[in-house]
């Protein structure tokens, strides 16, 4: 149950790509994405309920954990500093557990237009130059950056 | 002035009296070329009114807030003043203003050649934007070109974005001029602009306070008259509290009618970018030239924008009951226990006004309300937990010193990030776990359902629906910093309308007394998706038509003191 939704080694691209499928899919369609990422999807209803149930009253998130996969380094003191008001928030987040919302569709975002799709055609940007002057270290044609290591 | 139609509530008449003689300015503006017509804080045409004449204290009615771009647009057209003297004397106000206040991250150092080149068009008769000449402040999240955006974040200090927003493009095509970027919580995060990573910006109103969040910068700016409007962007209430707690008019379109191309993302289900004025005109003049499809913003809608102001009427020319036949529900979960009575009491002065203008407001009931709070907090800390994970010293911002690349992203953020957007990072990566996700993001989600319902059918019964923008007037600098429940719980009159993509608009409607201190408050209004006609109009009128209409902060006291 405490498997994270995001492997570590990918968390920034897959959530932005997660996130990016909320913008340009059907709510049909990126619903059943993200279901499938879930560990309750071969759950029963019944069992699903049980389940969100009982979590929330046992579930104390491992912020050393979180911290690595959302890629922030914190020093045992913060660890310590921030895990008690995460723990207040996710506490006051439980409280959506209570409420029956048995038959109910989840909205990806307003329900005010469909998508407006432009042409998937590569455009050039003009002020290139720009962009490269923003990037930390550069050396045509390459970004910089220090070795890869993967620790898994 | 007699008519009607100037129902006022005791209170709030009471409460008019005192204020001009604070507003007195003790430094001396050069002497403004005669005024063609009184006009509300645009010191630059009628210090007169503003700044000058305390010992005009009658019992008369103050001005209703006039449209300052449209003052602006004729000064400069009939000649009796120059976009350049406009802008000096705008940036000599910022620039008097802003050690006290702070609501600039960064002011445009091309101000005054972009004044010039309005004033040579206007020479050569050449045809000018309806915001030509007018200074427009710009949330610091928000990207224009030769400026930095850092969004508030030492993460993105020292970065210059390679292109405009296409509001800001839209802005400067009409003739805007870019003042400046203006100060605002880290990404956005925060309801106080204390968590911005720079400096804390102050309330115009009472230096001590806050000014509201995250669009504060915006919000003090255009209060103070550091500018005539701005841009701010609303994911949670960002445009419309702060608006609440500096006495401006603040705007937060539908969900889809200004392009977001150029805006930090921080929860892209939510995110719109919004405007703030010193009149209802100001702000609906603004959303006209940033509104709009956009190609490059997939969610923009390709809907007609109306032309706002049209139907817009001087407040001489209208009949006794210019709202007759109009139904407005008052939201009952939001003039609740938890809410301040000084801004309860306001909240039934707007609704009393409303019906005295032919308005039928009736109590409506959205029963999931207090739901809307944590779901959009589930909501916007799990999106922004994805959006901002592409701040990884890599490609721009600050970058960590570090042997290998996973230390590279992880020292990056740890030094860039704040503790709240660090905290609201990790509690959105928890939310989207594998075995929490159903538990949270997706129950969020069917939450987002029910307000989505609740307000379609309240809609359904009533043109509108009014609210407080705030359950407070604005609080002490520090007061809430560190208890985030205690600031989240302040977000709950304004989240369920981004959870719905709903347009809202904030306009003063009294004042609470703390103390000595006079602190404003502010109505909000809320309309159908895609209304922001019928709001803005019925905005407008209410505006135009309430007596205690002087919303100009006391900065001259907070200057000289």
């Amino acid at each position: 149950m405490n498997n994270l939704l995001i492997p570590s080694s990918t968390a920034l691209r897959v959530g932005t790509r997660a996130l990016l499928r909320l913008s340009s899919t059907s709510a049909a369609n990126s619903n059943r994405i993200w279901i499938g990422r879930s560990a309750f999807r071969t759950q029963s209803p019944a069992r699903i309920r049980k389940l969100t149930r009982d979590f929330c009253s046992r579930s104390v998130p491992d912020v050393r954990r979180l911290a690595e996969t959302a890629r922030i380094t914190l020093t045992p003191e913060e660890i310590e500093e921030v895990g008690p008001k995460i723990q207040q928030v996710l506490d006051w987040f439980g409280q959506l557990q209570a409420v029956d919302l048995e038959n109910v569709e989840p909205a990806i975002r307003a329900d005010t237009e469909g998508d407006n799709l432009r042409d998937d055609v590569p455009e050039v940007f003009e002020n290139r130059e720009a962009i490269i002057a923003a990037i930390p270290s550069y050396e045509e044609p390459y970004i910089k950056v220090p070795k890869v290591l993967n620790k898994e | 002035m007699g008519s009607t139609t100037r129902f006022q509530s005791p209170r709030l008449i009471v409460v008019v009296l005192p204020s001009r003689r604070r507003l007195l300015h003790p430094l001396r503006f050069p002497p403004p070329p005669p005024p063609a017509k009184p006009h509300r804080r645009t010191f630059h045409f009628t210090p007169t009114l503003c700044f000058s004449q305390p010992q005009t204290q009658t019992q008369t009615p103050t001005q209703p807030p006039h449209s300052q771009i449209l003052s602006i647009r004729r000064s400069l057209l009939s000649r009796s003043v120059t976009a350049l003297d406009l802008a000096e004397s705008h940036l000599a106000r910022l620039n008097l203003a802003e050690p006290r206040l702070r609501s600039f991250l960064h002011v445009s150092d091309s101000v005054l050649r972009e004044a010039r080149e309005i004033d040579e068009k206007i020479h050569r008769n050449e045809e000018t934007g309806l915001l030509a000449g007018v200074l427009v402040g710009v949330k610091d999240n928000i990207c224009a070109i030769n400026m930095p955006a850092t969004a508030g974040s030492k993460l993105l200090q020292g970065y210059f974005p390679p292109f405009d927003a296409t509001a800001v493009k839209k802005v400067k095509q009409s003739g805007g001029i870019v003042v400046g970027k203006t100060n605002m919580d880290e990404f956005g995060m925060g309801s106080t602009t204390e968590r911005s990573s720079y400096q804390v910006t102050a309330n115009p109103w009472d230096t001590s306070r806050v000014p509201g969040g995250s669009s504060g910068g915006s919000a003090a700016a255009v209060s103070a008259g550091q500018c005539v409007v701005s841009l701010g962007s609303d994911t949670g209430g960002s445009v419309r509290q702060p608006a609440s707690f500096c006495g401006v008019v603040g705007l937060k379109p539908t969900y889809g009618r200004v392009s977001r191309y150029g805006l930090m993302a921080y929860a892209s289900s939510l995110d719109v970018i919004g405007c703030f004025g010193t009149s209802v005109a100001d702000a609906a003049i603004l959303l006209h030239a940033i509104s709009g499809h956009d190609k490059l913003d997939a969610t923009c809608s390709k809907l007609d924008v109306p032309d706002f102001t049209a139907q817009f009427m001087s407040a001489s020319l209208l009949d006794s009951q210019p709202l007759k036949g109009l139904k407005i529900g008052l939201i009952r979960e939001t003039v609740n226990d938890g809410v301040d009575t000084g801004v309860i009491s306001s909240i039934q002065g707007a609704a009393l006004h409303m019906e005295a203008l032919g308005c039928t407001v009736t109590e409506v009931s959205l029963p999931s309300f207090s739901l809307g709070l944590p779901a959009y907090y589930i909501l916007a800390s799990s999106e922004s937990s994805s959006n901002l994970s592409r701040y990884d010293g890599v490609r721009y911002g600050n970058r960590a010193a570090a042997e290998e690349l996973s230390n590279l992203y992880g020292d990056s953020r740890a030094q860039g990030f704040g503790p709240e957007v660090k905290m609201r990072i990790m509690m959105g990566t928890y939310a989207l776990s594998a075995g929490y996700y159903d538990a949270y993001y997706k129950r969020a989600q069917q939450v987002r359902t029910l307000v989505q319902k609740s307000f379609k059918s309240a809609l359904a019964e009533n043109d509108i629906l009014i609210s407080p923008a705030a359950p407070s007037a604005a609080y002490k600098i520090g007061e809430k910093k560190n208890d985030p429940l205690a600031m989240y719980a302040g977000d709950i009159m304004t989240v369920n309308v981004n959870l719905a993509g709903l347009p809202a608009l904030v306009v003063p409607c009294g004042f609470v007394n703390q103390g000595k201190t006079r602190l404003p408050v502010g109505v909000q209004m809320i309309g159908a998706a895609f209304d922001e006609d019928k709001l803005l109009r019925i905005g407008h009128i209410f505006e135009q038509t309430l007596q205690c209409s002087n919303f100009a902060p006391p900065l001259a006291d907070s200057i000289s003191s």
